[in-house]
């Protein structure tokens, strides 16, 4: 019997992400690496965990495999013990339908035996995918006190970004009057961070209102703004959608940046650096002579002889002598070879550039990726998972090299053009 | 029925004058080494890959570092159904009023954990050693010789010979060989064949020997039992050892051996040896990866996660939490968990153990001086170096000396502040 009244928290960490291209290819979008040792959904653990609440759902769907090995039992974030847990939530099929999760709401809806398993007065609903520090037990103190219904985490947002959002128009209260998903004229800049309190009873009934409303955003939201009481709840601090190519970027950038307002150690957040498998830990990283490391985010684990600029290294990276890295982001266990040089570019897992090898060469980011021209269009290549680059080859930018290429791949071919997949 | 059959036992340590301050608050086994580990880690990692699965160890020097340290044992993968370290503190009952009076007693108060596993062999380790070895091979030579008693031995620079268990075995086997001499800390030995406090025991043969050695009054397992089972003609093994073996029993040693980290190929490979720390002792595993400023200098050092580098670490080994601010300079050093150096701040060839500050500009140790020793100073923990203070060579800071204890702006080489 569970007797505590913590607010049941679940987190929604199902969609595909597809717009971070190959990094999702064979994991979900908050199993993503970042920031070196952490994965996007550490940030949203993390904040349960440091709010103070300790039933979790996790609402899974999309190749919930790396996701699940990373939550484990839940012990990172203190979620173990008699009263505690982390419960992953796959769909399922019932006695009478089987349906895949159509969407939020919908994915909710399927899960109502686990909100009935786990009373509490408020549901906390999150997205899984989201790089912010929040304390969601505050958020709950203003819930009751405004006396909401459903309480929204929103944040003001650039006008040009608006068209990303869902958007709230609220009056003096902070109570919101207007609801608009995804504008294309805006006329607010208060965003939805997708962050929701609902209280448990006033959710299950109007979940139980229609099955074919299935997206909180789209059906459920504009329903209740006209008839309940829906509350904004102002955040300030730092929050990104992590969702493309050149946000991840961004995001991981900004963790060197001292003044960007991003700090993982100050927010408390907690990796699971389980260790694969490995049978021993990750050992400090060896700094070789003649190593030059600036303005960088290094793991445990690697063993730096040559260039490192403006990088974050994942555990366990190997940057041989002669080699240059920068402005890039490289994965587990990946090993830059003697004199190859990677610039702006993400490496998955276990690549290997080989000698004199060059990823991101030439200067000119004009040329978008041919096939995914909203992907990459600032330059950025990426490497796929334990792909090989031979020796001296030239990769340019916005390029794509998909997972497991070997030599005998690339043949007789020394380039690959800017904008090029292969 | 599986059940694990050897029970390993690890002689945790005491404190050591020579280690001073390092070890006031810690056994000497909980010492910090290789820039996240404790020296403990080596002897119970060796365990894992060995797949020894039964260990207790014996502690009674201020030993909340140290349990702190083992936890539950998951981080050597020794918890299980079969599987466990257990720490055996000295106790009293009606019989036995003492404290642990030396290793050879620690086990014998603690006979009845032994017999109560019924282990086919006991291995005795210390745990203040720094190497790498698969003890099976060692219990496999044990068996085949059918011994009541193998030891390691490892020859040392014949300099040092006199301060280790020497022993003179023959070379009936490339392995090695029957102990024909074996002398403790000999004041002229004969061979450079040193003991590494490593030790094989048929189970029945120890307890004999333990049961007799009650009857004296030294209670050593090196000046006492191995002797005695000289005396007694026991079949006695000498297991020659020749992978690196550091030891860490003076401040210089200490010093020298974490040099032993560093370079291309060091001689102390952590990643190659498999070693496994408790990452939840201190809560490193939570550390975000090391964070290198613009300006920042590392060469031919090791860092952990959770460190902020902003200055200058040269040749250096920093822990967990060590923070070099611009203008900072770190050479020859090893940093422990969370010191911090200050904007211009100079350390050369120092040991600072945890939670030290070393203020603005303040200069502490310096190269060395041929002839002059090892001259390495050392910083207990929890103090805060005033700034521009001046600490020479060779000088010992004790632990947390409150702020009136700072009283001159100068210490001389080889001084001791306390």
């Amino acid at each position: 019997m569970i007797t505590s009244k913590d607010a049941f928290v679940l987190i929604l960490a199902g969609g595909v992400g597809s717009r971070l291209n190959i990094l999702v290819g064979q994991r979900a979008k908050p199993a993503v690496p970042f920031g070196g040792i952490y994965r996007i959904i550490d940030f949203c653990l993390s904040n349960v965990m440091n709010s103070g609440m300790t039933h979790v759902g996790v609402l899974t769907q999309y190749k919930p495999l790396s996701l699940m090995r990373h939550i484990g039992g839940g012990e990172a974030w203190d979620f173990t013990g008699r009263t505690r847990g982390v419960k992953i939530l796959p769909p399922r099929t019932g006695e009478k339908e089987s349906d895949w999760y159509k969407g939020t709401a919908d994915a909710i809806r399927q899960n109502i035996d686990s909100i009935e398993a786990n009373p509490s007065d408020e549901i906390v609903i999150l997205s899984g995918d989201h790089i912010y520090q929040m304390d969601f037990d505050a958020m709950i103190e203003y819930h009751r006190y405004k006396k909401a219904d459903v309480t929204i985490g929103m944040m003001v947002v650039p006008l040009s970004e608006i068209h990303h959002f869902g958007t709230g128009i609220v009056d003096d209260e902070n109570r919101i009057i207007e609801w608009e998903e995804k504008p294309d004229v805006p006329r607010t800049n208060l965003a939805s961070m997708g962050i929701y309190v609902f209280d448990t009873k006033y959710l299950l009934r109007t979940l139980a209102h229609s099955r074919d409303e299935f997206d909180f955003g789209m059906h459920i939201l504009p329903r209740a703004i006209v008839n309940d009481r829906v509350f904004a709840y102002p955040f300030y601090g730092y929050w990104r959608d992590v969702g493309t190519i050149q946000a991840y970027w961004e995001a991981n950038m900004d963790i060197i940046r001292e003044d960007s307002g991003i700090s993982p150690e100050e927010w408390r957040i907690r990796p699971n650096i389980g260790t694969d498998g490995r049978p021993m830990d990750r050992v400090p990283t060896r700094f070789l002579a003649g190593s030059k490391v600036n303005s960088s985010m290094i793991s445990a684990g690697s063993v730096i002889e040559g260039t490192v600029i403006n990088s974050v290294l994942s555990p366990g990276v190997k940057v041989a002598e002669g080699a240059v890295v920068t402005n890039s982001i490289i994965f587990e266990d990946s090993t830059i070879e003697k004199g190859a040089v990677v610039d702006l570019a993400i490496c998955d897992k276990r690549v290997r550039i080989g000698r004199k090898a060059v990823v991101g060469k030439g200067g000119d980011n004009s040329k978008l990726n041919r096939a995914f021209p909203k992907h990459l269009y600032t330059g950025i290549t990426l490497i796929g998972k334990e792909s090989y680059i031979p020796p001296g080859i030239r990769i340019g930018r916005n390029c794509i090299i998909h997972p497991k290429r070997t030599e005998s791949d690339f043949g007789a071919r020394a380039e690959i053009a800017d904008g090029e997949s292969f | 029925m599986f059940k694990p059959s050897i029970l390993a036992m690890i002689l945790a340590g005491g404190r050591v004058d020579e280690l001073g301050v390092l070890t006031y608050y810690r056994p000497k086994s909980a010492i910090p080494f290789g820039g996240f580990a404790r020296v403990i880690d080596f002897a119970l990692s060796n365990l894992l890959h060995s797949g020894i699965e039964l260990i207790a160890i014996l502690s009674q020097y201020r030993s909340y570092s140290l349990i702190n340290h083992i936890g539950t044992g998951a981080a050597w993968d020794m918890i299980g159904r079969y599987r466990g370290i257990s720490i055996l503190p000295p106790f009293k009952d009606y019989e036995n009023p003492d404290w642990y009076r030396g290793s050879a007693d620690a086990v014998y108060q603690n006979l009845d954990f032994v017999h109560f596993h019924e282990p086919s062999e006991i291995l005795i380790l210390s745990g203040d050693h720094i190497y790498q070895m698969d003890y099976r091979e060692m219990i496999k030579f044990h068996v085949e010789k059918e011994a009541d008693l193998t030891a390691a031995f490892i020859e040392v620079d014949p300099r040092d010979a006199h301060r280790f268990g020497i022993a003179e075995i023959e070379s009936e086997d490339p392995r090695g060989g029957r102990v024909v001499h074996y002398e403790e800390k000999p004041e002229n030995p004969r061979t450079n064949l040193a003991s590494l406090t490593i030790l094989c025991f048929r189970p029945q043969v120890l307890y004999e020997m333990l049961a007799e050695n009650q009857k004296q009054n030294s209670y050593e397992f090196g000046r006492d039992i191995i002797p005695m089972m000289m005396e007694r003609n026991c079949k006695i093994y000498g297991y020659k050892h020749s992978g690196y073996w550091g030891y860490t029993r003076t401040i210089g040693e200490y010093w020298r051996t974490s040099m032993d980290l560093l370079g291309k190929n060091p001689m102390i490979d952590m990643e190659k040896w498999g070693l496994r720390t408790n990452l939840e002792h201190r809560n490193i595993r939570d550390c975000q990866p090391l964070h290198c400023g613009s300006r920042a200098v590392i060469e031919n050092s090791m860092a952990y996660n959770g460190c902020h580098i902003e200055g200058t670490v040269r040749n250096s080994i920093l822990f967990p939490g060590v923070r070099v601010d611009k203008g900072a300079e770190v050479v020859d050093s090893v940093l422990f968990f969370n010191t911090i150096v200050e904007h211009g701040a100079r350390l050369n060839r120092i040991i600072s153990d945890v939670n030290t500050t070393f203020g603005a500009g303040s200069r502490v140790g310096g190269p060395k001086v041929e002839g002059s020793g090892d001259g390495i100073t050392v910083v207990g923990w929890n103090n805060f170096v005033p700034k521009g203070m001046m600490i020479g060579r060779g000088c010992t800071v004790y632990p947390q000396l409150t702020r009136d204890k700072w009283t001159s702006s100068i210490l001389r080489d080889n001084e001791v502040l306390q």
